[in-house]
């Protein structure tokens, strides 16, 4: 098979990859004045990680190499504890009335959000270089 | 034949001796046989190395064109995919269709440049 945008198939998995941690970063945002989860206790903040994915050589123009890319290997929950609140209305409120609310900072979340979406900003622009090079490459044979 | 050959005349043994009016001096000044016969002698040949046994210009061509094919029939599945909500992300899509255009742009750009070669034959002069 041809080979016409070389080097994409790992930029097509960071892609992937960023989309899925702004899921989660949303989902955090969403979630962050939930007191209750279905197993009784307050949502907690999860975090993606990522690690290398090894594609395969696909032979063509290779040296060698093969094609490094990106996949989350899993999402995982941050540990940090519940941050209280007085609120003796709530219905989840203790004897003492402090509700147990998820410890999401906001800020930290958006910045997050703004680190994610530079970043798939940045693999976007590695697709269109790799395009607009190999419509260059093709304008040798024009006259 | 040689393209070199006429370059080479000059320095024929005649001249060496002295003879068409150039003096033993002169003929030295030119280029000597054996030099010009380093810049001549790799000769290109027709290479039948490089293509696989049994493959010809026109399966070749007809690779290319299936390929390009197969790049838009993949672009299309990934549109579709998209479309109907089986889950196939939008950059994907995207980047095989783009695939698809640059391919069918090369398959394009080859077709243009055998057709002007065509054309060159077809106006030499016999």
């Amino acid at each position: 098979m041809i080979n016409v945008l070389t080097g994409i198939n790992a930029t097509s998995s960071a892609l992937e990859a960023e989309r899925i941690r702004m899921e989660v970063i949303s989902q955090n945002i969403a979630n962050a004045e939930v007191s209750r989860m279905p197993d009784g206790k307050p949502y907690q903040r999860q975090q993606v990680v990522f690690e290398t994915l090894l594609t395969q050589q696909t032979g063509g123009i290779g040296n060698g190499v093969g094609e490094t890319g990106v996949q989350v290997a899993r999402i995982e929950k941050d540990q940090r504890a519940p941050r209280l609140v007085f609120n003796p209305g709530h219905k989840d409120a203790d004897a003492n009335g402090m509700v147990a609310m998820p410890d999401i900072n906001i800020h930290e979340e958006m910045a997050d959000l703004i680190s994610a979406s530079r970043t798939f900003e940045a693999n976007l622009a590695v697709v269109r270089n790799a395009r607009t090079m190999a419509l260059q490459t093709l304008s040798i044979g024009k006259r | 034949m040689n393209p070199l050959s006429a370059i080479r005349l000059p320095v024929s043994p005649d001249m060496l001796r002295g003879a068409n009016g150039l003096t033993p001096d002169m003929a030295k000044l030119a280029i000597p046989q054996y030099e010009l016969g380093k810049i001549a002698s790799p000769t290109l040949q027709p290479s039948t190395a490089i293509t696989p046994a049994g493959a010809t210009f026109e399966s070749t061509l007809g690779r290319l064109v299936s390929d390009v094919s197969a790049k838009q029939a993949a672009a299309g599945e990934a549109v579709a995919g998209l479309t109907t909500g089986a889950g196939v992300p939008l950059h994907q899509a995207v980047i095989a269709a783009e695939e698809a255009s640059v391919s069918f742009q090369l398959m394009v750009e080859v077709r243009n440049k055998l057709l002007e070669s065509y054309q060159e034959l077809m106006r030499m002069q016999v």
